[in-house]
């Protein structure tokens, strides 16, 4: 089966976390405002090269730019 | 003499036998009919093992009602409508986003999702704003990414929530 989210280089994980996030901001207020709390992530990493801490970045952003460059490599 | 004795003895027994109906419906017959449920999300369990007679789901396969004794299989779903009817009749609907439905011999479903929630939580303005700003990424020019989330929240939240919500 061809899925649309396979077909633009997402993750079946992504594709979960971004139908979860358009359900938790389609509640009413005070639900919502209780279920969006569970939606955030705030994972940051660094990587480290020759015993120097390389820079500080969010995990959410660099799997996203990791997706997208799929995306492009898998269309070309 | 005895031996007489011992046949109307036992004549008597299975005329016994006859009139009275033979009563094969027991318990665990009558339970049978039921599935035993478990609706659970990463932070609630919506619904603990509990028995209902029919669960519809919008499998990606298309949408199956389960009962009881089901052929056990494992169903990704789509985002959408769940609807459970209930042992005492009534019917109670649950829009979940998207996750996996695994039905197990012996009539044992387990349902796992990211969010669910009931059809009444729903606010049909933020469906609409949520629609109309998914539209308006999904139309314009913003990277291949973005377009194509856009595109998933509109399809998950476009047919199943404005037919159920307004």
């Amino acid at each position: 089966m061809a899925f649309a989210w396979k077909a633009a280089g997402l993750t079946y994980n992504r594709y979960l976390a971004i139908a979860a996030r358009v359900v938790r901001r389609s509640l009413k207020e005070g639900p919502r405002l209780q279920a969006e709390r569970r939606g955030e992530m705030d994972l940051r990493f660094a990587k480290w090269q020759n015993g120097k801490q390389g820079e500080n970045k969010s995990l959410g952003a660099a799997n996203a730019d990791a997706m997208a460059e799929l995306a492009t490599q898998e269309a070309k | 003499m005895s031996a007489l004795r011992l046949s109307r003895a036992a004549l008597r027994a299975r005329t016994a036998a006859a009139l009275k109906p033979i009563q094969r419906r027991g318990y665990a017959e009558a339970v049978s009919d039921k599935i035993k449920l478990s609706l659970a999300l990463p932070h609630q369990a919506i619904y603990h093992s509990q028995d209902v007679v029919q669960v519809n789901l919008p499998a990606e396969s298309g949408e199956m009602g389960i009962l009881a004794q089901h052929v056990p299989s494992i169903e990704q779903l789509k985002p959408g409508l769940v609807e459970i009817i209930e042992e005492s009749g009534g019917n109670k609907q649950f829009f979940l986003s998207g996750g996996f439905a695994v039905v197990q011999p012996n009539s044992v479903l387990s349902i796992n999702a990211v969010e669910g929630f009931p059809l009444e939580e729903f606010s049909e303005e933020a469906v609409k704003s949520q629609i109309s700003e998914a539209q308006k990424i999904a139309s314009g020019s913003g990277s291949e990414q973005d377009i194509a989330e856009a595109k998933i929240e509109l399809e998950v939240i476009k047919p199943p929530l404005r037919g159920g919500v307004g």
